[in-house]
């Protein structure tokens, strides 16, 4: 008997680990994926021309086993032992709405393959919900999570400026990388052209200047390598295996299972609580329970609802903590892939060493400092950078040797990452016949875009061209489609927190209405998306729901 | 000891390489290279072409080409270990496109002398820049060149662990591009 179980050790299960063993609970970690080495397993020594086929994973294995997992940027056969075969991992969604579901299955989870851009919500977006009616009050407020965005902050190491912005707060930063000098060009062109915008430094999970207590978890400083997808052997990144799961480590609290899929939650209609988690071992198959006090599922949104829905019982028919019908809905992505690129003239004399594993950020402007004829908004990350050699330049030969041996123009390049509006009809449901090779049903996704994410994807596109083009520079390519549902990989919202227990899954602590020892950290909790990078926010809420259950616990509430 | 015969034979000098030398130790290209002609992808005729376009592609200079870097060897290993059947189909029709090219200009591609063979390459890559199948092949020749060792390090620049971020160096008309 643990005193607590934690399903997942990704970045929401690493942190409810961390905190949970710190304050002196048995805590054991499930992750259904094999375990992970830091280090060891990372391929980051691998030259570029050590890499398998240029880094190019083989067509036809591509097509044939990763058809989903393929379409990401970070896909390589650098990262190829990341990502999941969609052929052994496989679900449906209708036909004429694709979601691309991109997941790592192994201990650390996608924390060893995030895009480190990390920035709080603001007060704005925890009254969104409440201010225009689109899906459930935040049960929080700003202000209820910001000590806790001091606390992840401070632990994770967090690079970035002090910008005294009100829609996005700043934080406990390590020093800022250096924006290049086309980069601060841009940003005084742009913030003068248009005064409600700003232009800052990227936030991003990286030891600009490690601090003892990073130091004493065997982290050192970025590198500026920008081999993050590989793994980071200098643990320069905030990961689980690099930050969280060693400091829950070395309290002796921690117990982990890899290798062993949750099924579902057992409960005990007499407590009224869950009792422990039922386990299929991935290699053997065989059925275990584990059992624990109190439960933190962690495994991300889309299997938190699979885990809380296929935990269905006579108590619970529609899927445990269920009550309100909310479990597997108001699934969010962010809009991904709408922006501009072009190329940005001048400073021909200067260029840039090392790889900044970063860029910049245009934070949200829209319905903030300026209106917009759909509701919320969106951010930019992009860069402006000297491009290197480029194989499309016409020519051959000795001349375009020479033409390549030296820097390319600089280029800059804007993507938008939007909010999606938290809607009841984007949903995840268990399949009904079809079933994965452990017997457990599939997940069916059923997500798709309205109207006022259509609308704000044209929007994006068009202010992104015309930044690019008051700061002089040329626009070469723009897109104002989603690139498919997922791509962001930032799914949210499928159990998510609210006042009204009728209306909403979890409560101001992450606690289930309907079942007082179960904690949903994760995606899942969020109850509606803002347009900022969301991890951050899921540390900070694990950490703050771990501490509040552990109270209760100790108060025996639980 | 068994080897698994499955087992990637560049895999195993790399690991050889670490145990005896840490980290990147200059490896003659012929290492990573199958025994012989049998094992490649090409054929012997399809393989001299192959050499030919990438040596006229990206020549040897002051510093090393195509050739040295061992660039038709590892294409020829993309062939086998990445490219999708309709790929290989793509790229062995355009090795037989350019030849043809050639051919319209009186004869194949390596009966040609050297200046022709640049000729008719010249007109062939300002004909085809349109062309998808031409561009990725052109794409990885070059990527195989400044990927490789000789082309990241001695043609362009390459760091491993730059250790820092310069946001603005000042550079000459000599300053050479990050191969990555």
């Amino acid at each position: 008997m643990f005193d607590a179980i934690v399903i997942g050790s990704g970045m929401s299960g690493g942190w409810a680990a961390k905190e949970l063993t710190e304050k002196g609970l048995k805590t054991l970690v499930i992750e259904r994926g094999r375990h992970i080495e830091h280090r060891a397993d990372y391929t980051d020594s691998l030259l570029p021309w050590q890499l398998p086929n240029l880094g190019m994973v083989p067509e036809e294995e591509a097509a044939r086993d990763y058809a989903i997992q393929s379409q990401c940027y970070a896909f390589t056969t650098a990262t190829q032992q990341y990502w999941v075969k969609d052929s052994e991992h496989p679900y449906s969604y209708p036909e004429d709405k694709p979601f691309f579901w991109l997941r790592g299955y192994h201990l650390g989870g996608r924390s060893i393959m995030w895009g480190r851009q990390s920035y709080r919500l603001s007060p704005m977006d925890f009254e969104a919900n409440a201010k225009d009616g689109h899906g459930s009050d935040w049960p929080i407020r700003y202000s209820d999570l910001a000590p806790w965005y001091d606390h992840v902050e401070k632990f994770a190491g967090i690079s970035g400026s002090k910008e005294g912005l009100p829609q996005l707060p700043d934080g406990e930063f390590l020093p800022p990388m250096d924006l290049t000098v086309p980069e601060k060009d841009f940003k005084a062109r742009l913030e003068k052209a248009f005064p409600g915008r700003r232009l800052i430094a990227g936030r991003c999970a990286h030891l600009t200047s490690a601090q003892p207590h990073h130091l004493e978890l065997g982290r050192a400083p970025c590198q500026y390598r920008s081999l993050c997808d590989r793994g980071c052997s200098y643990g320069a990144y905030f990961s689980s295996l690099s930050a969280t799961l060693p400091a829950a480590r070395r309290t002796g609290n921690l117990t982990i299972v890899t290798d062993s899929i949750a099924h579902s939650l057992v409960y005990d209609p007499k407590s009224r609580k869950v009792s422990g988690v039922r386990v299929i071992d991935a290699n053997t198959k065989q059925g275990r329970t584990y059992e624990a006090k109190m439960v933190f599922l962690c495994a991300s949104a889309i299997p938190t609802a699979q885990i809380l829905l296929n935990s269905a019982c006579e108590a619970f028919p529609e899927g445990l903590a269920n009550r309100s019908g909310a479990v597997g809905r108001y699934l969010m992505d962010h809009l991904y892939g709408v922006g501009a690129g072009g190329m940005y003239p001048g400073f021909g004399d200067i260029y840039h060493a090392g790889r900044r594993p970063n860029g910049f950020y245009i934070p949200r402007y829209r319905n903030v400092t300026e209106s917009g004829d759909y509701l919320r908004g969106f951010g930019f990350q992009g860069s402006v950078l000297r491009a290197g050699w480029n194989a499309s330049q016409p020519g051959i030969g000795v001349d375009l040797k020479a033409k390549l041996r030296t820097p390319g123009p600089w280029m800059v390049w804007l993507a938008g990452f939007g909010e999606m509006l938290p809607r009841p009809d984007n949903r995840v449901t268990l399949h009904p016949t079809r079933k994965d090779k452990w017997g457990i049903p599939i997940v069916h996704i059923d997500c798709s875009l309205g109207e006022n994410e259509q609308k704000m994807l044209v929007a994006a596109c068009e202010d992104a061209k015309q930044m690019i083009q008051a700061a002089g520079a040329a626009v070469l390519y723009s897109n104002s489609e989603s690139k498919g549902v997922g791509l962001a990989i930032h799914e949210m919202g499928t159990a998510h927190m609210g006042v009204d227990p009728a209306r909403s899954v979890l409560n101001k602590y992450n606690q289930a209405h309907d079942v007082s020892n179960l904690f949903v950290t994760d995606g899942a909790c969020m109850a509606s998306g803002g347009c900022q990078n969301p991890s951050l926010t899921y540390m900070a809420i694990s950490a703050r729901a771990a501490h509040h259950a552990t109270e209760f616990l100790r108060e025996g509430v639980i | 000891m068994r080897i698994d015969q499955t087992f990637d034979r560049r895999e195993l000098l790399r690991r050889a390489i670490l145990l005896v030398g840490g980290t990147a130790i200059a490896a003659p290209v012929e290492l990573f290279a199958d025994s012989g002609a049998k094992a490649r992808f090409f054929g012997p005729a399809e393989y001299s072409l192959l050499e030919v376009v990438a040596d006229i592609i990206m020549p040897r200079t002051d510093t090393p080409g195509a050739i040295d870097a061992g660039v038709p060897l590892a294409f020829d290993a993309l062939m086998k270990n990445w490219a999708s059947r309709e790929r290989q189909e793509q790229f062995r029709a355009l090795l037989k496109e350019i030849d043809q090219a050639a051919r319209e200009q009186g004869n194949g591609l390596l009966a040609l002398e050297d200046t022709r063979r640049a000729e008719v390459l010249v007109a062939f890559d300002k004909s085809k820049n349109g062309d998808r199948v031409y561009r990725k092949f052109k794409e990885l020749v070059l990527t195989l060149y400044y990927h490789s060792e000789v082309g990241a390090t001695q043609e362009l620049r390459y760091e491993h662990v730059p250790g820092r971020w310069e946001a603005s160096v000042k550079m000459t008309p000599e300053t050479r591009a990050w191969a990555v």
